[in-house]
């Protein structure tokens, strides 16, 4: 089923969310065939700041999931701030953690705090083709190793996940996370980031795709829909 | 699985504490077309991430934003 064509995803986003697009990227042919051309789905603040990320295309109900999942902690961690005045970032952050260690079985302390950014001009800077610097290379928190709960059954189906690549915990030993699980190791140590901050760890660090300008606003996220 | 009313007032607080009241979306954006409209899927898209903003912050909504690169067609995605 096409996500976005999907009418209770369409119904749940119009809700709760109001919706927009960017280019990012572009691709190129060779040999006859398109290379690169990809997408992430973003879930922001009111004033841009991200609190999740959907990596690479998904179907509908992974996509109503993850907004669902958005929505619903928005709202818990609103509520218990509150309450108790517990940082909303760290609270995202930590969700995200969590997420991390139940889904995936890898465990990150979630990175409460920001340090300083190392700003565009950075060593560490994915940039465009003429080697200007477009986004800062967002650093993951470590790996502390697998959760309790780690099994084998999920590496398993890691390894066959889109996106999958091997990561590092702190001893040295390798691990495979598919587009998801990276994705919350992200955004446990940079969730709250602004978007224009987190979009080159998103589109190249994870998905591979070469970001090759600042998000730009174009006229049609799907030009081909019109040919249809 | 319950499903949270359409317009929360806490959205509103997630503003205030985010600081929000700017739109931090890159400069690059202002500049934009007329480009709302469903682009054949269920979901209404308005012309820019900023615009998205201001209409998420005044509608107590969040804001989604799509990123594509070149003509990513993908039918089982759109």
């Amino acid at each position: 089923m096409n996500a976005l064509a999907n009418p209770a995803v369409g119904e749940f986003l119009n809700e709760h969310f109001v919706s927009s697009f960017q280019k990012v990227g572009t691709f190129q042919i060779v040999a006859g065939q398109k290379q690169g051309g990809n997408v992430a789905s973003y879930f922001c603040a009111p004033d841009g700041r991200v609190l999740h990320v959907v990596a690479g295309p998904v179907d509908s109900a992974t996509l109503l999931r993850e907004a669902r999942w958005v929505v619903d902690t928005v709202k818990q961690s609103l509520d218990e701030y509150e309450k108790s005045g517990t940082s909303f970032k760290a609270q995202i952050r930590e969700a995200h953690a969590a997420r991390l260690a139940r889904e995936h079985g890898l465990k990150v302390e979630a990175v409460t705090f920001d340090s300083p950014a190392p700003g565009e001009e950075s060593a560490l800077s994915y940039r465009d083709p003429t080697g200007k610097p477009l986004a800062p290379v967002l650093q993951l928190p470590p790996i502390d190793g697998p959760d309790v709960s780690f099994n084998e059954a999920g590496q398993a189906a890691a390894r066959t996940s889109p996106g999958a690549k091997e990561v590092v915990d702190r001893i040295g030993r390798r691990w495979v996370l598919g587009n998801q699980g990276q994705v919350h190791m992200l955004l446990a140590g940079h969730s709250l980031k602004k978007i224009e901050t987190m979009y080159g760890s998103v589109f190249e660090g994870i998905l591979g795709e070469k970001v090759s300008t600042k998000p730009v606003i174009v006229t049609t996220p799907f030009p081909w829909v019109a040919r249809r | 699985m319950k499903t949270l009313p359409c317009r929360w007032p806490t959205v509103a607080l997630l503003a205030l504490i985010l600081s929000a009241g700017a739109i931090h979306f890159h400069p690059q954006l202002a500049a934009a077309e007329e480009t709302c409209g469903e682009f054949g899927t269920s979901v209404q898209f308005v012309e820019s991430p900023a615009e998205a903003g201001r209409l998420a912050l005044k509608a107590e909504k969040l804001v989604f934003v799509l990123h594509v690169s070149g003509y990513f067609e993908e039918p089982d995605f759109t």
